[in-house]
């Protein structure tokens, strides 16, 4: 394994960072979108940023304990992880070394340490949403990794730079979308569980949980817990992208791929109303999961 | 008072004392300027809402006004708000209510009172139940009369409030730990000598850096007695005994 040492180090600094300035227009662009389909301006074009600077800006701070400072820095760390799995253009980071199972592995981490993070802070409010998000996690879990394991038998490899590869050599014609159109549409409703929006919000659910996991974070942890959003937002999308769209050819069609994603999901997630729990699983497991076992018997099969 | 300085320090989070206004350097000026900008564009607002104002609210967030091209969104919880909307008149029972939320919110914090019920009683003037002025309980920032004051008044009075965050004179969530015996008196001569909240408020002022000339006085010494010290958990202990619950045998 021929691995220049320099310039890995160089794109492991510099790929959170590219991770965390798209995040925040992708933040922006879903408000954005979200505003106007509410026919309201939105927010300013640094609104996140300020936000996010703001919340570190607090001066007087809660902390519940030790376990709940450690479970932020899971729900950092393990998106900062996530990112140099994440080739982008230019970029490979870690991606040749770990493939997608790596990947799937330190996207769940955040809701782990949200889950040891929030335990600690005896909130009633706060434990029902790690349960719940707990609970959505199953759920969505269950279509993404059939999603996974469809892309990884139609391209047979899981390595993320190879799929880009042989997506971009053959063309329109052998994106993941248009090769394997049913594992795309579970692809697609099963990331927008994993970004936690609305049909399956279930676990924020500010009028009834008084958002759950967040309910107890103030100043810098809330600034890390948006911070993370950013970070959520980039890994889903560009997952979203690098299985099914084809990758980024240069950086142009690359940030245009991912704000297509994201604009679907915003757009489609502004017009419906909550999930209860019960309901949320039971349509995953049915309709996503029923939808991609079908892609995945077609890409079998071929 | 001097047994109160027994108590053990709550646990910071990491590197957050309180910073006054001692740093001189240019970079620090231009980060502090800097910051005290953001906040001022960066406002979420924890709206208590049990009096009629809180009908001009909805236009002010939705579609007509939209609040949020200003910056200013709504949060659920008093550990996430900057400002803490009062909207209308405030019973003695709500005021508890209030003080506890506003205990809970994070520095620095703003407090909005929407109406004129809230400026001076308004035409529950006669009531034996209201409370008449809110800033005798908690320091207020901003009043916005008006019965009840349309939401250009209220996006009016914000955005006076942002240019005051801006210029760094929205400092009176300070007063709040620096006069904090007489607020404490105002509070008991409304609920009783026994009126005590679960947030230790001198503790607070103490670690940082906000303990004033105000802040220690007759009224804070009846706290003395509801004061619970905080002791280490014998962890020993509590792994070989049994733990004790009051459940029902099944």
């Amino acid at each position: 394994m021929n691995v220049d040492w320099k310039i890995l180090l160089v794109e492991l600094i510099l790929m959170p960072i590219v991770a965390f300035v798209v995040g925040l227009l992708l933040v922006l662009l879903m408000r954005k979108v979200r505003a106007r389909i509410e026919r309201r301006v939105g927010p300013p074009f640094m609104q996140p940023l300020y936000d996010i600077i703001k919340l570190y800006g607090k001066k007087t701070q809660i902390s519940h304990g030790f376990i709940m400072d450690l479970g932020v820095i899971m729900v950092v760390g393990g998106y900062i992880a996530a990112e140099v799995f994440l080739p982008v253009p230019g970029m490979d980071g870690m991606a040749r070394e770990g493939d997608l199972i790596t990947l799937i592995y330190l996207m769940m981490v955040p809701s782990l340490g949200l889950a040891l993070g929030v335990g600690q802070c005896a909130n009633p409010n706060g434990s029902i949403g790690i349960a719940r998000a707990l609970t959505s996690m199953l759920a969505y879990d269950i279509p993404f990794v059939i999603v996974v394991a469809g892309a990884v038998i139609l391209y047979g490899t899981s390595n993320l730079t190879e799929i880009i590869a042989i997506q971009q050599a053959g063309g329109l014609s052998s994106w993941g979308v248009a090769m394997m159109p049913l594992l795309a549409i579970g692809g697609l409703i099963s990331s927008y569980a994993m970004l936690g929006k609305e049909p399956f919000e279930l676990y924020i659910a500010p009028a009834e949980i008084a958002t759950g996991p967040m309910v107890e974070m103030s100043g810098k942890y809330l600034g890390a817990l948006f911070v993370m959003q950013c970070f959520q937002v980039y890994a889903v999308s560009v997952l979203y992208v690098t299985l099914f769209l084809g990758g980024g050819e240069n950086w142009f069609t690359f940030l245009l791929k991912i704000a297509a994603v994201i604009f679907v999901s915003a757009s489609v997630t502004t017009i419906f109303p909550r999930y209860k729990t019960e309901d949320a699983i039971r349509w995953l497991w049915k309709w996503p999961t029923g939808i991609s076992l079908l892609g995945l018997a077609i890409v079998m099969a071929k | 008072m001097t047994e109160k300085n027994e108590l053990p320090v709550i646990r910071p989070a990491a590197g957050d004392a309180c910073q006054s206004e001692s740093r001189s350097g240019l970079f620090q000026h231009a980060i502090d300027s800097f910051v005290e900008f953001c906040r001022s564009r960066s406002m979420f607002i924890l709206h208590y809402c049990t009096g009629c104002g809180a009908i001009e609210l909805p236009p002010a967030m939705t579609s007509r006004f939209d609040m949020e091209r200003l910056g200013i969104s709504p949060m659920v919880t008093p550990r996430q708000a900057d400002i803490l909307l009062i909207t209308g008149y405030v019973s003695i029972k709500t005021l508890k209510r209030i003080i506890l939320t506003y205990e809970q919110m994070q520095g620095p914090k703003y407090v909005i009172g929407i109406c004129s019920c809230t400026v001076n009683g308004g035409m529950y003037w006669q009531s034996y139940a209201t409370a008449k002025q809110l800033n005798e309980y908690l320091p207020v920032d901003m009043y916005i009369a008006g019965c009840m004051p349309r939401p250009e008044a209220v996006l009016e009075g914000l955005m006076q409030l942002r240019d005051k965050i801006e210029s760094g004179a929205a400092t009176s969530w300070e007063d709040y730990f620096k006069r904090y015996d007489h607020y404490l008196g105002k509070q008991q001569h409304l609920f009783g000598k026994d009126w005590h909240t679960p947030t230790d408020v001198i503790e607070e002022a103490r670690h940082y850096n906000l303990l004033g000339e105000g802040t220690l006085g007759e009224n804070t010494a009846v706290l003395e007695k509801y004061l619970r010290h905080h002791q280490e958990l014998d962890l020993t202990r509590v792994a070989l005994e049994p733990a004790k619950t009051n459940l029902p045998d099944r």
